[in-house]
C-alpha cells in the first residue's frame, strides 16, 4: 500500500514536466499548442499531496504511533 | 468597454461570484440583455476578467483571514507531524484540500470544451433554470432530511463527501450553474447545516479561484492589455468591496434562511432570458 502514494507521485512528477516542456497535450484548448503552466502546476500540486500522503502512510506504520 | 460598462461588470462579478446565482451566467446574459458587443477572447477582456476575479479572490481571503490563518497552521502542523489529529481546523482544511481535488482536475480539462455553451443565451438561462430546480429539489430534500437525522458539524463531514462537494462544485463550469449553489446543496445533502455547507462552500471556492487568478496574472501584462490597465485596477477594488459585502451578506443570511429566495430569482430571470433568446430578442 506504501507503494500507491510513490507511484502516483512520480507519475504526477513526469506528467507535469510533459505539461511544462509542451509534449503533453492531452485536455488543452485546441490553439496552443506550447508548454501548459496551468496544467503542470496542477500536476506538480497533486505530486506533492501523493508525497504527503507516503508521509502519513510512513508515520502511521510506525510500532508504537 | 465603456468605464459604465466596466463597472457594471466588475459589481455582477463580485455579487454573483458568491451568491448562488451563477457568475459566468450573469456575464453571459446581462451583456445579451444590455446589448454589450464583448469579444470573450480579446486579450483586453480577458485581463479585464483576470482583475476582476483576483479582486473577489482577494475579498475571500480577507474575510475568511482568521479561519485560512488557523487552517493553515493545523495543516502545516499535520505534515510536519505526520499524521492526522482530532483538531477541527485541521480536518477541514484536509477535507478542503480533498474538494478542490476534482474541481482542480476536472476545471483544468473541461473549461475549454464547455466553453462553447458561452455563446447561445437560450443554452445558458436553461442552465439558469436548472440551478434554480437543483436548488428547490437540494431544500426539499434536506427537509425531508432533518425529519428523521440531526445534522452534522463540518469537522465531522467523511472524505468521500468532501468529494462528493467538490463534483459538486465543479458543476459551475457550465453557465447558469453556480458554483456555491451546488455546493450548498451538496454539502446539506450531506447534513450540513446551511450556516456550515455555505462556510465550506465558500472555503472551498477560495482555492480555486484564487489559483485561477495568479495562474492567469501573466494576461495582465500583455501589451494589448495595457489599454484596460486603469478599468482592470479599479475593476478589481469594486470587485472586491461587492464580494466581501456579498459573503459577509450571505453568511448572516444562511443564519437563518435558504437556498430558495435565490432559486426563486434563478427561474424569473432565466425563464425570462430563455423566452427573450428563443423570441430571438437577445442572442
Amino acid at each position: 500500500m506504501k507503494a500507491l502514494p510513490v507511484a502516483l507521485a512520480v507519475i504526477f512528477f513526469i506528467v507535469a514536466a510533459l505539461y511544462l516542456i509542451g509534449i503533453l497535450q492531452i485536455g488543452v484548448s485546441g490553439e496552443a499548442h506550447g508548454p501548459h503552466v496551468k496544467h503542470a502546476v496542477l500536476f506538480a500540486v497533486l505530486g506533492i499531496l501523493s508525497l504527503v500522503w507516503m508521509r502519513f502512510q510512513r508515520t502511521s506504520a510506525r510500532p508504537g504511533r | 468597454m465603456t468605464w459604465l460598462q466596466a463597472m457594471l461588470l466588475a459589481v455582477l462579478q463580485g455579487a454573483s461570484e458568491l451568491f448562488p446565482v451563477s457568475s459566468l451566467g450573469h456575464t453571459v446574459l446581462v451583456p445579451a440583455l444590455l446589448h454589450w458587443k464583448f469579444d470573450r477572447s480579446e486579450p483586453t477582456f480577458l485581463a479585464f476578467v483576470v482583475a476582476l476575479h483576483l479582486g473577489t479572490a482577494l475579498a475571500l481571503v480577507v474575510f475568511y483571514r482568521s479561519d485560512w490563518t488557523r487552517i493553515g497552521r493545523a495543516l502545516g502542523a499535520s505534515v510536519v507531524r505526520g499524521s492526522l489529529s482530532d483538531d477541527a481546523d485541521e480536518r477541514i482544511g484536509w477535507l478542503l484540500v480533498v474538494g478542490t481535488i476534482p474541481v482542480a482536475l476536472l476545471g483544468a480539462f473541461l473549461e475549454h470544451p464547455v466553453r462553447r455553451f458561452f455563446g447561445s443565451s437560450a443554452l445558458v438561462a436553461g442552465f439558469l433554470i436548472l440551478n434554480a430546480l437543483v436548488m428547490f429539489a437540494g431544500e426539499a430534500l434536506r427537509r425531508r432530511e432533518t425529519a428523521t437525522a440531526s445534522a452534522q458539524p463540518l469537522a465531522s463531514l467523511p472524505w468521500a463527501g468532501a468529494v462528493q462537494v467538490g463534483f459538486a462544485q465543479s458543476a459551475a463550469l457550465l453557465p447558469g450553474i453556480s458554483r456555491s449553489g451546488a455546493s450548498i446543496v451538496a454539502g446539506l445533502l450531506l447534513r450540513l447545516t446551511h450556516d456550515d455547507a455555505a462556510r465550506y462552500s465558500f472555503l472551498l471556492a477560495t482555492p480555486v479561484i484564487v489559483a485561477a487568478s495568479l495562474l492567469e496574472i501573466p494576461k495582465l501584462f500583455e501589451p494589448q492589455a495595457h489599454g484596460v490597465l486603469a478599468q482592470s485596477a479599479v475593476g478589481a477594488v469594486v470587485a472586491a468591496l461587492t464580494a466581501y459585502a456579498s459573503v459577509a451578506f450571505l453568511t448572516r443570511w444562511f443564519h437563518a434562511h435558504d437556498l430558495r429566495p435565490f432559486g426563486w430569482y434563478c427561474l424569473i430571470f432565466g425563464s425570462l432570458a430563455l423566452a427573450l433568446a428563443l423570441a430571438k430578442v437577445i442572442s
